[in-house]
């Protein structure tokens, strides 16, 4: 047990400082977890994704609490939370101290500019991996393609609207939700 | 002006639990309570300890609490904001993470779930389109973007590695770059 403590606490940490990029930056680190450990199911992971949209907080912090919690319980989650904000706040501070006028430097330009396209290209590995599983083929790569058509059909239903609207993950959460009853009951 | 441990934790409180959907939410809350309520830091600065928070590794919303709680309170006010920030949504998940587990094998649970799982691949699928219309947008994006995506697909490759790689690649090429330019 307390070697999981402390794998939960060292996977997390190295978390808070690969994830860049904002809200689901730690997602295809947390999909990595599922594959390493089996911690967690990936069914469990979306729904942590799910619920982590739903509720108030930084995305990030919320998934974290919630695979830890979902790994080892309360302390779980507590080590999770901790451990992935622990290096990058001690570098915010010390930078806050350091620059009164933040000026960013021409190589730390282009990191960035490198690492948002890599930052795409994770999230898109993810996205297409779990299209794959619930909808084409049900498994991750796999041929022939044989549609799962109830999920196909909520798919659609739920992806053109937000072609045109703004996002709204509150939104379109909760129509899936309603889909999801309406159409395995038919 | 009252900038006690407490009054700093509250205040984050506050914006932590109106904190819905992640990073650039926070920005218009700290405005409000942070620059214009409270003063403790100038608008200029906000847009600047942003800046920075974005540049830095961690959880954007994280990393600008933490920056203007510093900024009022050195490490007490970095503590307070943190801990502010933190606190209601580890305790809301924690709360629906109890519920859920009870609930979730309800048939009529089970298929609202199944429907959420399809809504959160759209999500994702939206996020990558708007991260895709920011990032991807010249000659070396586009490969690095490519190579990145087939090498995760075919092989088992750690986030950790690729982030890394593409960080030594990106710095190298900007180098390359101004070499050439000079």
């Amino acid at each position: 047990m307390i070697k999981l403590y402390f794998l939960l606490f060292t996977e997390f940490l190295k978390i808070g400082v690969f994830a860049l990029g904002g809200g689901y930056a730690t997602l295809p680190f947390l999909y990595y977890l599922q594959g390493q450990y089996n911690w967690f199911t990936l069914e469990e992971l979306t729904n942590m994704i799910a619920v982590s949209n739903i509720t108030p907080g930084p995305i990030g912090i919320n998934m974290a609490t919630y695979t830890g919690f979902t790994t080892a319980g309360i302390l779980g989650s507590l080590i999770a939370t901790f451990a992935i904000v622990l290096i990058p706040s001690i570098i915010v501070m010390f930078m806050t101290k350091l620059y009164s006028k933040f000026q960013s430097c021409k190589s730390v330009n282009d990191i960035f500019w490198g690492l948002r396209p890599a930052a795409c290209a994770l999230l898109a590995s993810i996205g297409l991996k779990l299209l794959f599983q619930n909808i084409i083929t049900e498994e991750e790569w796999a041929f022939p393609i044989h549609f799962n058509y109830q999920a196909l059909i909520l798919f659609l239903i739920l992806i053109i609207p937000f072609s045109f609207f703004k996002k709204n993950p509150l939104l379109t959460i909760l129509l899936g939700a309603i889909g999801g009853i309406i159409i395995k009951s038919i | 002006m009252n900038n006690s441990f407490f009054e700093i934790f509250k205040i984050f409180f506050i914006i932590g639990i109106q904190l819905l959907g992640g990073g650039y939410v926070i920005v218009p809350l700290l405005k409000k309570y942070i620059v214009d309520d409270k003063k403790w830091i100038s608008e200029e600065e906000l847009v600047n300890l942003y800046a920075m928070s974005q540049c830095l590794p961690g959880i954007i919303a994280c990393n600008i609490a933490i920056s203007t709680g510093y900024k009022a309170k050195g490490f007490i006010g970095a503590l307070a904001a943190a801990l502010g920030i933190i606190i209601p949504p580890f305790f809301c998940i924690i709360i629906l993470a109890n519920i859920l587990s009870g609930i979730v094998n309800i048939e009529t649970v089970k298929n609202a779930f199944w429907g959420i799982r399809i809504s959160v691949i759209v999500l994702i699928l939206i996020t990558i389109k708007d991260l895709w219309a920011k990032s991807v947008n010249s000659l070396f994006s586009y490969i690095l973007f490519f190579i990145i995506l087939i090498c995760l697909l075919v092989l088992p490759v750690s986030p950790t590695v690729v982030i890394i790689l593409s960080a030594i690649t990106a710095l190298i090429s900007g180098q390359i770059r101004r070499k050439i330019n000079d």
